[in-house]
Formats: structure tokens, C-alpha cells, sequence
């Protein structure tokens, strides 16, 4: 208790340092004159009484500081006055402090705004009490685990409760179509299953959660309910209190809101904020005309995450899983020889934590997001190294002043601390103003990462865990640009630094090493990154460089959505022909077409062919069409003819192959007019040869492949992506497609337009992100080296004057000055680019994967980076150098 | 070493204080340090202004509490008083330096019994 009471009374003496000052001096002035009146009473002279009474006294000054110290808190005000002092230095060299503040922020910022990702993506637990006990269910058939399921096997699974509470299936990232008043909107909806939200353990804002009672063909007696999200309550109901009963139209029929989540809650996937939650069993009708659950075990769509029983720990749920895999795929799957191999293969179920729920993008994005963290390590080390290296040749030159205060009694802790406290105020900007910056850039890259995946979110909040990072990564910052200096500026004694002080007669300093291993040190970091960059640069260069085999400037797609609308069939078909003709008389519009398949867009349909001479059956890369297909795309038609409109289901199922398909399936032979037989015996007149297309991915080869005309497909209420060739602006078109659709189709979504070049650019989206930082980086690093070999530089010389005066007075030139200034930088690059040379050689190959059609040791990047870094040094080296040049003799002997 | 020493004199002064303000009532701190030369005789050379610090940390930890008011010459001066903990401290600090006292008496008593 005692030392609380002593901490609140110094603490409010901090406050009254003044008030308590002139008390003390009067109550010590009381004390001394009560003193000279007792002396003088007992008869001693004025002058004797005095001195007798101070003498009784003791050191008055002493005694004050004694008291002072014991008043206050004197570590926390020397900090204050070291603060204070701080501020003075740095605000007298603005310079310094503005490239020290700006290198610092620039790599804790990137750091930050990339652990941002991560913890949005990997770190984060989800909102949902004792997340901890959640589990993502996996399973493992000889190769690495896999978790999407079918709906058989969730079932199986969901009856099983000896170590859940709770086992939920669901898919999240599909589009709803709901009603409006105005037409059908697409909104962002999941599927759950019945015990979804009893793992989530979530409370509704209002009304109630969906329960396994909702989850049951057909629904509860009302039909099916939905739960919506505090957003789309906020935005589709205008926030009404009456919500809970209310009807909303999905997929043209009725579903009834029967609770409303609040904000906070997301679902389980940390990528996803759905808006309407549905029982999973509605999926056949949101779905519609799909149905994955008539699809039984062939369709593999589910995701599961269950909540444990408290007590289970995740090795004992993975081996009740394990041993209740068999009894599961028997009770799920009605194919015996599936069962079979599945049992030969070792097949069973397996959970792994799910604290921080499922969500598709880790495995997309983990591997980069890794590679820009250690380029942003790098970044972030080059930074520290070059203040470190500035504040070295800084403190050098206050070495007298700080040996000055050594000797006059400051013990070196003290200095110490105070040179630390700079440091420190170094860091507490750089990170205030890397924190402001990270942001941003975390949005940027969130929006670069996520490209193509239309309805995910990276949320980069800054949390506490964050802030953490930033917090932990600052202190290491401060004491790796701080000690290290501060250390060395105090070593000397003062006796040395007198007599040398920054006189000509010094000895060369021959105890540098240090300031030099460290310079050299961030010259090879700069050329690790700027071979990091060239290389990942280069790869996607030669990446957009790549010959796709079709022609995609110019090219948008509309995606239309016709599977809820009424027409099938003939009808359809006629419906998309019409479409097709209003969309060629907008303007600019130079062609149109229609595809199932969007190229590189990431989905892909395939099935197996063969003919008599392939022998086999082929994989192939399939895509429906419409006429005028090849034209519009610019894909070469080498053999054959195109489809047309009047190319019916009637008039014999068409075929047209791409090159690789017409040499796989007819090797040295003419394929016109021949025949090709699907899997499962369909077959298909060639009517057709085209030119190769790359389907997967810009950097798969094209695959064989092969058109089917839209014509011909039998798939119920296909959904078009409409392509048109475009000439000019790409921003009326959208406008323009959106009236066309809603005049020509009233129950369609408006369709959602995408260029080819965004597919592209998203299709590579973590080769850019990657590519975009490394370039970032490159260039922050090149220019930070320059400024630190520029500023250690600069004060080396500034130093050196008189010698230099002397040595100009002796005689020598200015080219030899130049030589001999510059040689002291010639040596730490060149030593720096050798050292980061061989780094770069060693650790490029962990690059290898990212990287297309570009050799981890491409000579060219390798010289180009050696040839860019020697550039920026030796004009960073050269302004010190020709400076020195200009030393007037006079003047510099003058001042010895 | 030195500052096991100090400590000790630091106790030693707080109970004195203490001891001084139970029996005489609020004092001014030079009255204080003349009371505590007058009970200890020439025995303890003490600088009179070491009294301030240790009034400071009795003050701090609230054992006594100070108010100005007017000397009997007349003169503004700080006076110092007991408060209700600082009485039932001295109690306690009593006990300690009697323990302490009682301990050192021992460790001396065999080979120091002339000065005693």
C-alpha cells in the first residue's frame, strides 16, 4: 500500500516541480534563520550566527537535490529532458531526420501493410465465441488433404456427435438472385446446414438462427427461411423492425426472414461476408436448374467446420474421424467400387483447428504473400542498416562533445540513453507515419490479390495484433539503428579525442570497419532485391509478352446470368442470337459473340474423346460457342468452316478441334468430316480446325481443345458470357449492354462486364502483386543505398577537410582528391555487389517457382542489376567527392 | 555496502521524527532537528538539513502529513504532524528497531562488554 501512495504523491510532484521548489526554498530559508536567531540569542556576532548556522545545516544545494530527487521522478524527467533534447537535434538537421523518418516508415510500413494480409488471412481468429474449439474437417486419400466434400458424406457425417457438438456444412461464395422491386439482383449468399449456426454460437440481432429444423427438404411448415446479415437488413429493409416474417424472392420463390445476424458476425470463412444465410437443403431451388444434391457424392462442393466437445482436443477428434471413416463412405457412397479404392487408397477424414475458419484463398496466396513479407524483411534490414550506418557517421562527429560530457562526470549509460532516445524518436515517427501508410497499401494489395474472386474480401483492419507487430518490429528497429552508434560514439576517452579531435594530424582511421561491413551489408541487400525485382519483373513481362493464340486487347465480356428466366431450349438459343444482333448495332462494337468458358478466368470444362486412330481417350479443354467465335477472338481458322445459327440439335452434333486436338486425335490424317466419340458415346462430326488457345493459364501451353456450338448443347437454361470486340471507350458499352438486357429480358440480373485484360491481369494476380512490390522495393532500396553512401560519405569528408587542405596545399590535384574520396565508396560497393552477388545466386532459386520463362540466373537481370546498383553508387559517391575537390587550402588551414 | 549503512541511518532518522512529532505535537522542521540534537546529546552528528528528505518520505508514504502556519517567532514555517497511520506506524517501526537493536546488542555484547 505504501508504495502506491509514494508513487501518486511523486507522480503529482511531477505536475508541481515549481510550486514544491519555492516551497522547499522557503521552508530551507525558515529553517536557516530560525537557526541564526537561536546563535544570536546565545550571543554570537551576526556574521558568526550565520555561518554556524549553515555550517549545522550541512550543503544546502545538496540537500535540495537529495530532496528533488527523492520528490519527483527523476528517470522519467531525465527521459523528458532527453526527449526534449532529442527534438532539438533532429529539428536541427531536417534533412537527416526527413530521409531517416521517411526510410524507416517506407519499411515498416510495407511490413505492416503485408502482415495486415497475413493476418487477415491466416492470423485473425473468427468473430464467434471460444473459437478455439472449431475445427475444419479435411480429408486425406494418399495425396495432401483436401477439404470439400458432397453431400452424402456431410450427412453421414452430421449424425456423428461423439466428439462435436456441432457438425455444419457450407458453401459461401455464391450468388443469390433476388427480386426487387425492379428487377433481379445478384446478392452474395451462403448455404448452411442445420447446425451451422449452433457451432458459430452466434445471437441473432433479431428473430432467430436457422436450425436443423430448417435444414429438411421443403423446409419448416412456412417453407424455407433465411437469416440476413445487420447490412442487408440495413440496406434491402431499410433497417424495418418488422423484419422477421417478411417474404424475400430468391430464385423466384418465396423464402421468409426469420432473424437478422449482427455486424460483427461473418460466417465461417474470414474471405466471405454473405448476406442472406440459407438452409442448405434450398439449394436445388437457389441452384436451380442445378442440383447438387441430386448429384449425391459426384458433386463436391461442401465445405465443414465443427465445434468440438470442450475437453476434445484435436489429435483424439482426428483419431475418432479416422476410425469412423470407413463406416461413413459406406453409409454415403452407394458406388462399390469406389468404396473399394477409396479403402485401397487409405481414405479417411481428418480435422484440422479452425479458429480461424476456412477459406480457399490460403492456399492461392500464402507462398506469395511469404515472398513479399521476407522482400519487405529485406526492405525493412536495408533500412535499418543504412540508419545505422548515418547515425554512426553522425555521432562521429559529436564524438568530442559527447567524450567532453564523459569526462566532465556523465556516466556512458547515461549518454547512452540519451543517443537511444533520438533513435527512439527516429522510430516513433517512421512507425506513426509507416502505420498511417500501411492502410493503403494493404487495400491496394487486398484488390490486387483478390482480382477475379468477386465476392471475397481481405478485411486488413488494424488490430491489436497488428499493432503489436508494428510495436514489436519498431523496438528491434531502434535498437539495431541505435545501439550500435550510440555504443561506439561513447567508447573513446576523452584524452585521445582532444588530442585528435578533427585535426589534420590525425591518424587515418584505421578502426572503421564496422560503418563499412554495414555499408557494404545494405549495398548487397539493395542487389539481392533489385535481382529479387529484375527477376519477378521480367517473368511477368514475358508473361503478358506470351502469344495466347487469340487477340484479347479490345475484347469485354458481358456475363449474363439466364438460368432463372423462362426460355430453354430452341427459344434460348433464338433469344441469345437476337441479343448478340442488338448488342453489334451499339456503338464502337466491331463483334459479337457468345462462350460457356472465359479463357485463363480460372474454370475450366473438360471431358475425354477418342477416335479409332487415337486409341486412347484425350483430356480435352472444351468451351460452347456461338458463330462467329474465332473471328471475334482473332483465333486463326486454318481448316474447315465456322459454326451458324442453323447448326440444331437436329442437324448432327458439330465438332470443331484446335491444332493439338486435331494431331492428338488425327495423327497425320485430314480431320474434316470425320468422326470423334465422347466418354460417354456421343459423337461428333469435325467440321473444323482452329488455332491453338492458352485455357488454363498464361502459362500452361494451350491444351487440346475443342468448340461445341451453343447451339447444339443440351445443358438446360445455359448461362452465356456475351464477347464482343470492341473499338474505343469501354464505359458506354456497359450502360448500353445493361438497358439492352433489361429491355430484352426482364427476369435477368443485369450482366456484369469484364474486360480480357482485367481476366489477364487477374489470372496472374499474385505474380503481379509480387512483382509490383519487388519493383517498389528495388527502387526504395537503390535510393536509400544511394542517400547512405551519399551521407556516410559526406561526413567522412567533412571531417577530412583540413587533410585534405593540406594534401591540396602539398600539391595534389583535384583528379587526385576525387580518386581519393571516391575510392573509399569504390571499395564498400564493389565489395557489397560482390557479397550480394553470391546471395542473390544462392537464394534466387526459391524464387524458381514464381517465375516464367525467366532463368533464376538470367545474365541479363544479373548484369542490369550489378550495372543499375554501380550507377546509383557512383553518383552518390562522386557529389562528396567533387565537393572535396573544391576545398579552398587557405581556408582549410585556416581553420586548423 | 554503503548504501546498507545509509538505510539503516534512514530508519534510524524516520523513527526519530516520529518519535519526536508523538511526543512534542506538530513541529516545524528546524525545531524538529534541534529536538533530535537535544535527546541525543553529542552522540549523533547529524547535518540538520538531512531532516527535509527524511520528512519528504514520511510525508510520501503519508505517515505525516505538513501544513504552513506561523513560528513562534513569528515566522511563516512549514509544520509537520503525525497522522492517524504515522501513529500506528511508529508502533511497528518501534518493534522493528528494538528487534534490530536487540540483535546488534547481541552480536557486540561478548567482546565490546567495556563500552557498554
Amino acid at each position: 500500500m505504501d508504495w502506491i501512495r509514494v508513487l501518486f504523491s511523486r507522480c503529482i510532484a511531477l505536475f508541481r516541480r515549481q510550486a514544491q521548489d519555492a516551497d522547499l526554498e522557503e521552508e530551507l530559508r525558515t529553517h536557516i534563520e530560525l537557526a541564526v536567531e537561536e546563535n544570536l540569542k546565545r550571543g554570537l556576532s551576526a556574521q558568526e550566527a550565520r555561518t554556524a548556522a549553515l555550517r549545522r545545516f550541512g550543503g544546502v544545494t545538496q540537500i535540495k537535490e537529495t530532496y528533488r530527487v527523492q520528490r519527483g521522478m527523476p528517470f522519467l524527467e531525465q527521459i523528458v529532458r532527453d526527449l526534449r533534447y532529442g527534438c532539438r537535434q533532429l529539428w536541427r538537421s531536417p534533412g537527416f531526420t526527413l530521409t531517416a523518418v521517411l526510410t524507416l516508415a517506407l519499411g515498416l510500413g510495407a511490413n505492416t501493410a503485408i502482415f495486415s494480409l497475413v493476418n487477415a488471412l491466416l492470423l485473425r481468429p473468427l468473430p464467434v465465441p471460444h473459437a478455439e474449439q472449431l475445427a475444419v474437417l479435411n480429408f486425406v486419400e494418399g495425396r495432401s488433404p483436401d477439404q470439400t466434400f458432397n453431400e452424402p458424406m456431410f450427412r453421414a457425417l452430421e449424425k456423428r456427435h461423439e466428439v462435436f457438438e456441432d457438425v455444419a456444412a457450407f458453401v459461401d461464395d455464391q450468388y443469390f438472385q433476388v427480386r426487387s422491386g425492379s428487377g433481379v439482383v445478384k446478392v452474395h449468399g451462403a448455404l448452411v446446414s442445420g447446425q451451422f449456426f449452433s457451432a458459430m454460437e452466434t445471437a441473432p440481432l433479431m428473430g432467430r438462427v436457422l436450425t436443423p429444423e430448417d435444414d429438411r427438404p421443403g423446409g419448416t411448415s412456412g417453407g424455407f427461411g433465411v437469416v440476413i446479415s445487420e447490412g442487408f437488413w440495413k440496406t434491402w429493409f431499410n433497417g424495418a423492425p418488422d423484419v422477421v416474417g417478411r417474404k424475400l424472392v430468391i430464385a423466384n420463390a418465396p423464402f421468409t426472414v426469420v432473424g437478422v445476424m449482427p455486424k460483427q458476425f461473418i460466417g465461417a470463412d474470414p474471405t466471405e461476408r454473405p448476406e442472406i444465410y440459407a438452409p442448405l437443403w434450398s439449394e436445388p431451388v437457389i441452384d436451380a436448374p442445378y442440383n447438387n444434391i441430386a448429384a449425391g457424392f459426384h458433386a463436391w462442393w461442401l465445405e465443414i467446420i465443427v465445434r468440438r466437445k470442450p475437453g476434445v482436443t484435436l489429435e483424439q477428434a482426428n483419431a475418432a474421424l479416422a476410425a469412423a471413416s470407413n463406416a461413413v463412405i459406406e453409409e454415403a457412397v452407394p458406388d462399390a467400387k469406389w468404396i473399394m479404392r477409396a479403402e485401397a487408397h487409405h481414405f479417411r477424414f481428418g480435422a484440422e483447428p479452425g479458429s480461424i475458419g476456412y477459406s480457399e484463398f490460403r492456399s492461392h496466396f500464402v507462398k506469395p504473400l511469404m515472398v513479399v513479407m521476407v522482400l519487405c524483411g529485406a526492405m525493412l534490414l536495408l533500412a535499418c542498416l543504412n540508419l545505422a550506418s548515418l547515425l554512426m557517421a553522425r555521432s562521429a562527429a559529436r564524438e568530442r562533445e559527447l567524450a567532453t560530457r564523459l569526462a566532465m562526470g556523465a556516466t556512458r549509460r547515461r549518454l547512452v540513453q540519451q543517443l537511444m532516445v533520438e533513435s527512439g524518436l527516429i522510430g516513433l515517427m517512421g512507425t506513426a507515419a509507416g502505420l498511417l501508410a500501411a492502410p493503403t497499401v494493404s487495400h491496394a494489395l487486398a484488390a490486387v490479390l483478390l482480382g477475379r474472386f468477386r465476392t471475397a474480401v481481405l478485411d486488413t483492419t488494424q488490430d491489436l495484433r497488428v499493432y503489436g507487430f508494428a510495436a514489436a518490429t519498431a523496438i528491434a528497429v531502434v535498437l539495431l539503428i541505435g545501439l550500435a552508434p550510440a555504443l561506439r560514439a561513447t567508447a573513446k576517452n576523452l584524452n585521445e579525442q582532444i588530442k585528435q579531435g578533427t585535426h589534420a594530424a590525425s591518424v587515418r582511421e584505421r578502426r572503421s570497419l564496422l560503418p563499412r561491413a554495414l555499408m557494404s551489408l545494405e549495398v548487397a541487400l539493395a542487389l539481392v532485391l533489385v535481382v529479387g525485382a529484375g527477376l519477378l519483373a521480367t517473368s511477368v513481362v514475358r508473361l503478358y509478352g506470351t502469344g495466347l493464340g487469340f487477340d484479347a486487347k479490345g475484347l469485354v465480356n458481358l456475363d449474363l446470368d439466364m438460368h432463372k428466366q423462362a426460355l430453354d431450349g430452341d427459344a434460348l438459343v433464338r433469344w441469345y442470337s437476337a441479343y448478340g444482333e442488338a448488342l453489334s448495332h451499339l456503338p464502337g462494337v466491331r463483334g459479337v459473340t457468345f462462350q460457356s468458358v472465359t479463357p485463363l478466368s480460372g474454370s475450366a470444362w473438360t471431358d475425354q474423346f477418342q477416335t479409332p486412330l487415337s486409341g486412347s481417350n484425350q483430356r480435352m479443354y472444351l468451351n460452347a460457342v456461338a458463330p462467329a467465335y474465332f473471328q471475334t477472338m482473332h483465333i486463326p481458322q486454318l481448316e474447315g468452316r465456322d459454326f451458324q445459327w442453323n447448326d440444331t440439335p437436329t442437324s448432327g452434333r458439330k465438332i470443331i478441334l484446335n491444332e493439338t486436338a486435331a494431331k492428338a486425335l488425327f495423327p497425320g490424317q485430314n480431320p474434316l468430316g470425320q468422326t470423334v466419340t465422347q466418354r460417354n458415346g456421343t459423337s461428333f462430326e469435325v467440321i473444323g480446325v482452329v488455332g491453338d488457345v492458352r485455357y488454363k493459364s498464361i502459362q500452361q501451353s494451350a491444351p487440346a481443345g475443342a468448340y461445341e456450338p451453343l447451339t447444339q448443347n443440351n445443358e438446360r437454361k445455359p448461362s452465356y458470357q456475351a464477347v464482343v470486340r470492341l473499338e474505343g471507350s469501354v464505359a458506354p458499352l456497359a450502360g448500353a449492354a445493361r438497358i439492352l438486357t433489361a429491355r430484352m429480358a426482364t427476369d435477368v440480373p443485369p450482366p456484369v462486364m469484364t474486360t480480357m485484360s482485367t481476366v489477364l491481369d487477374a489470372s496472374i494476380s499474385s505474380e503481379r502483386m509480387m512483382a509490383m512490390m519487388a519493383v517498389f522495393f528495388a527502387v526504395c532500396a537503390l535510393l536509400v543505398t544511394a542517400i547512405g553512401l551519399y551521407g556516410t560519405l559526406a561526413y567522412a569528408t567533412a571531417r577530412r577537410t583540413s587533410e585534405i587542405g593540406i594534401r591540396m596545399a602539398l600539391g595534389a590535384r583535384r583528379a587526385q582528391v576525387v580518386e581519393l574520396v571516391f575510392r573509399e565508396n569504390a571499395w564498400v560497393a564493389a565489395g557489397g555487389s560482390l557479397a550480394g552477388l553470391a546471395i542473390a545466386l544462392l537464394t534466387s532459386r526459391a524464387l524458381a517457382s514464381f517465375l516464367y520463362g525467366t532463368s533464376v540466373h538470367d545474365p541479363w537481370v544479373l548484369v542490369g542489376s550489378v550495372a543499375a546498383l554501380t550507377l546509383i553508387a557512383s553518383a552518390a559517391s562522386l557529389v562528396p567527392a567533387l565537393r572535396a575537390s573544391r576545398i579552398d587550402p587557405i581556408q582549410a588551414l585556416r581553420a586548423e | 555496502m554503503g548504501e546498507t549503512k545509509s538505510d539503516v541511518l534512514q530508519g534510524t532518522l524516520d523513527l526519530m521524527v516520529l518519535k519526536t512529532l508523538e511526543s512534542m505535537g506538530p513541529l516545524h522542521g528546524y525545531g524538529i532537528a534541534r529536538r533530535i540534537e537535544q535527546v541525543s546529546g553529542d552522540a549523533l552528528s547529524l547535518n540538520q538539513g538531512t531532516i527535509y528528505p527524511a520528512l519528504l518520505r514520511l510525508e510520501q508514504r503519508g505517515w505525516i502529513k505538513s501544513e504552513w502556519g506561523t513560528s513562534e517567532s513569528n515566522r511563516r514555517a512549514k509544520f509537520y504532524a503525525l497522522t492517524r497511520i504515522g501513529h500506528k506506524q511508529i508502533e511497528e517501526e518501534t518493534e522493528n528497531w528494538e528487534r534490530v537493536a536487540a540483535t546488534m546488542a547481541r552480536f557486540l555484547a561478548p567482546s565490546n562488554a567495556r563500552s557498554n
